[in-house]
């Protein structure tokens, strides 16, 4: 089964992106590659990238992009929806919605609930992580002019996911549901990381 | 100028225990009035009737009916507090700041002739003074917002998911929440609840350790005023609620009003007669055969 890379946060590095696509060459078996945002930044030069040095961020953003690659960074999707899985920079809330493995757990299935999908992978925070909804429920009451209704809603069992940023990123197989959090130049474990 | 000799002693005890019974803790949230004025003051006046003298409002005051500048200086004369709907901000801002708030392609045009409509008729003290309400008000632990505390575009329906209505609620640090939008009106009541989540970190060296927690949610309540001016319940008469701050008890109120004199309003002033005939029969009727899969792009 092929597998999905995840990747965020190079922010203008293009080390990193190559260190990435070496890693991805060599020892991967991946057959998409999904950008989940922060492509560009004012931090590093690359050849895509001119950065203005000693400017505030936001002007050295924007002189360090091309301008040929405005247009393609304005029309870039919010995230993609692959199988039963949201592929987002930040979340379905907003794109600078930052959720991490200490992020409420009712702010993590209102987003999951938002674009009802069972995986949400996101990068805002940079951090690597795996948030499983494992339980739980609650009770509603709904009182109206007509009647008074009840209804037991149980939590479903669905997952947020942190990528990663930068040179650490995130595989994927969407047949298995295993997850594999990786750092690009890594040497190979002696035993197999991550979960299924 | 009353005397004391025309005092009847008994008038005076009467009144002072209708005062007492009608508890100070207890107020009124209206709703979506939609410059519906026979409308307004027929809620007014029931609430008047029940002795209470705190009352928010939730905001649309304007936009469908005939009557937007008496409404809002009928709600400027009580000093009622109120909030920015969604047609209040439009007014303000244009179309644009709409997110998508028509089930569908038909009721958007009549919704555009009824905004183009209002804006030509408010005055500027009437503007002014919608473009100057807050987007949500907050006494204590009581949120009172027009949709959600997100947005005055958002829906909370009464069936929609209960954890995402929590989160609503939990996120906006309120016990209880107020809105309308809906036209809708009703009580929720969100308990017992709880999420367990097991986390496994990725860092430092992506050894997966799980973490198992659990959430415990707090008690929380959503009270939806449903409307003055329009109400889309199934039925043509106005709601509002009356809250008990002390014991928590909520009434939905309903009552009737002179509708016909709204509805010759609406033909006189020029606004789509099909206005006039929803109020007349109730929304469900109205819009139950427009096109349902309208998605708004704008």
């Amino acid at each position: 089964m092929a597998r999905w890379a995840l990747i965020s946060g190079l922010r203008g590095d293009l080390e990193a992106y190559e260190a990435i696509q070496a890693d991805l060459r060599h020892t991967r078996r991946v057959d998409t590659l999904f950008v989940l945002g922060d492509v560009i930044g004012p931090e590093r030069e690359c050849d895509a990238l001119r950065l203005s040095q000693g400017e505030a961020a936001v002007d050295a953003l924007l002189q360090a992009v091309d301008p040929g690659h405005m247009g393609w960074l304005a029309a870039l999707q919010f995230g993609f929806i692959e199988l039963d899985c949201a592929l987002l920079h930040g979340s379905s809330a907003a794109v600078d919605d930052s959720l991490g493995p200490n992020s409420s757990p009712l702010l993590l299935l209102d987003r999951l609930t938002r674009m009802d999908v069972n995986r949400l992978f996101t990068a805002r925070s940079g951090r690597q992580f795996r948030l499983e909804l494992t339980g739980g429920g609650i009770d509603s009451q709904v009182r109206d002019l007509e009647s008074q209704r009840h209804q037991q809603q149980s939590v479903p069992q669905r997952q947020v996911i942190g990528i990663g940023a930068g040179v650490r990123y995130t595989l994927y197989d969407p047949g298995s549901d295993r997850l594999d959090f990786l750092s690009a130049g890594s040497k190979p474990q002696q035993r197999p990381r991550g979960f299924a | 100028m009353v005397q004391g000799k025309d005092l009847d002693p008994a008038a005076i005890e009467v009144t002072l225990t209708v005062r007492l019974i009608a508890m100070p803790q207890s107020h009124a949230v209206i709703s979506c009035l939609h410059a519906n004025l026979a409308a307004l003051e027929a809620v007014l006046a029931d609430i008047d009737q029940q002795g209470i003298a705190t009352i928010t409002c939730l905001g649309d005051l304007v936009g469908y009916g005939p009557q937007p500048n008496e409404v809002v200086d009928l709600v400027r004369q009580r000093a009622i507090p109120t909030c920015q709907g969604c047609w209040d901000e439009d007014i303000i801002e244009g179309l644009n700041a709409c997110d998508c708030s028509y089930p569908s392609q038909l009721a958007e045009r009549r919704g555009h002739l009824a905004h183009q409509w209002t804006a030509e008729q408010l005055s500027e003290e009437s503007k002014a003074f919608l473009a100057s309400l807050p987007m949500s008000l907050r006494r204590d632990r009581l949120l009172f917002v027009h949709g959600s505390p997100n947005s005055q575009h958002e829906y909370l329906l009464p069936d929609m998911d209960a954890f995402a209505a929590l989160e609503r609620v939990e996120s906006a640090g309120a016990e209880t929440l107020f809105c309308g939008h809906t036209h809708r009106p009703y009580v929720r009541e969100l308990r017992e609840g709880s999420i367990r989540v097991r986390q496994m970190s990725g860092e430092p060296a992506g050894v997966a350790e799980a973490e198992d927690r659990e959430l415990r949610l707090p008690l929380r309540r959503i009270i939806n005023a449903g409307s003055v001016g329009e109400p889309r319940h199934g039925n043509t008469n106005p709601t509002y609620v009356i809250h008990d701050e002390d014991i928590g008890a909520v009434e939905i109120r309903e009552l009737p009003y002179e509708v016909e004199r709204t509805c010759s309003a609406i033909v006189d002033a020029g606004l789509p007669p099909i206005f006039a005939w929803r109020l007349r029969h109730g929304f469900e009727y109205a819009e139950r055969a427009d096109d349902a899969s309208h998605v708004c792009e704008r």
